[in-house]
């Protein structure tokens, strides 16, 4: 029971930082906003994961990390929303959405 | 290897290949699609952590909201991403590499040294107990993520009417 494949702890940790280094590369080697946005959204699955990981095997006793999941997931959200709105007036003001060109922040 | 041993080594692959394509494909809609597979791969990781009703949120909250965001925002904003001048090879593989190399060092020192890990026998945290703690502890927590929606919102249609863009 306890030495199947799933039922120890670091798997799951190890996709996590999978994911979470995938998202990092993936800030530095996306050119346009929605690349890096991509990107942000693959570093929030990899924490939310890495924190459902420990709750389960670490502190099983209460429920908090998959509360904060549930926050950060929201907060993903709203984040998701303003970054796609401030991304189309980016691209009203610069007539493209890469972000080395970005070096003033009047509109 | 048991079925479900099996099941759980394809929920991995499918996560580490999503997040692989999201990161390196060369067009902007199949880096969406690779981040729609990496979210699946994760809800049926959460189901082997025993929360399906987290498992059941990352499907409708990631799957449902954002990356229709991101589709809707790939499609407003298609004409916008000009044709860049053409990517460095270089720093593509160099990066690659780097991923690369630091999971197969992380996979080696934490993974293979220590394959059993450590196992818990019982999770008992149910849907029930989620619930009571967002009502019962986390209360605070739980109304300022309903004011920051609404504030999330709110400045986004402000955002997006106000602009005084070049339109």
């Amino acid at each position: 029971m306890s030495n199947l494949l799933y039922n120890n702890s670091n798997i799951y940790l190890f996709v996590a930082v999978f994911m979470l280094f995938c998202g990092i590369a993936g800030l530095l080697y996306r050119r346009t906003l929605i690349g890096m946005l991509v990107s942000m959204e693959l570093i929030m699955n990899g924490a939310g994961l890495n924190i459902v990981a420990i709750n389960r095997f670490i502190v099983p006793e209460n429920p908090y990390g998959l509360a904060f999941t549930l926050i950060i997931m929201g907060i993903a959200a709203a984040e998701s929303a303003i970054a796609l709105s401030i991304i189309i007036i980016i691209a009203k003001r610069y007539q493209h959405i890469e972000g080395g060109d970005m070096k003033e922040l009047k509109y | 290897m048991s079925i479900g041993e099996s099941i759980f080594l394809f929920a991995v692959a499918v996560t580490m290949a999503g997040a692989l394509t999201a990161v390196f494909a060369s067009s902007i809609v199949y880096a969406m699609l690779g981040l729609i597979t990496a979210m699946f791969g994760v809800a049926g990781l959460y189901i082997y952590l025993n929360s399906a009703f987290l498992a059941m949120m990352q499907i409708l909250i990631y799957v449902g909201a954002i990356s229709i965001l991101i589709a809707f925002a790939i499609m407003l904003l298609g004409q916008y991403s000009r044709k860049s001048h053409d990517f460095k090879a270089v720093g593509k593989l160099l990066s690659a590499l780097v991923i690369a190399l630091v999971s197969v060092v992380m996979f080696i020192r934490f993974v293979l040294t220590n394959l059993p890990g450590k196992t818990a026998p019982n999770f008992l945290m149910t849907t029930k107990d989620v619930g009571r703690a967002f009502t019962d502890t986390l209360i605070l927590p739980f109304e300022l993520i309903s004011l920051l929606l609404v504030v999330a919102i709110i400045g986004a249609v402000m955002l997006s009417l106000n602009s005084r863009g070049d339109k």
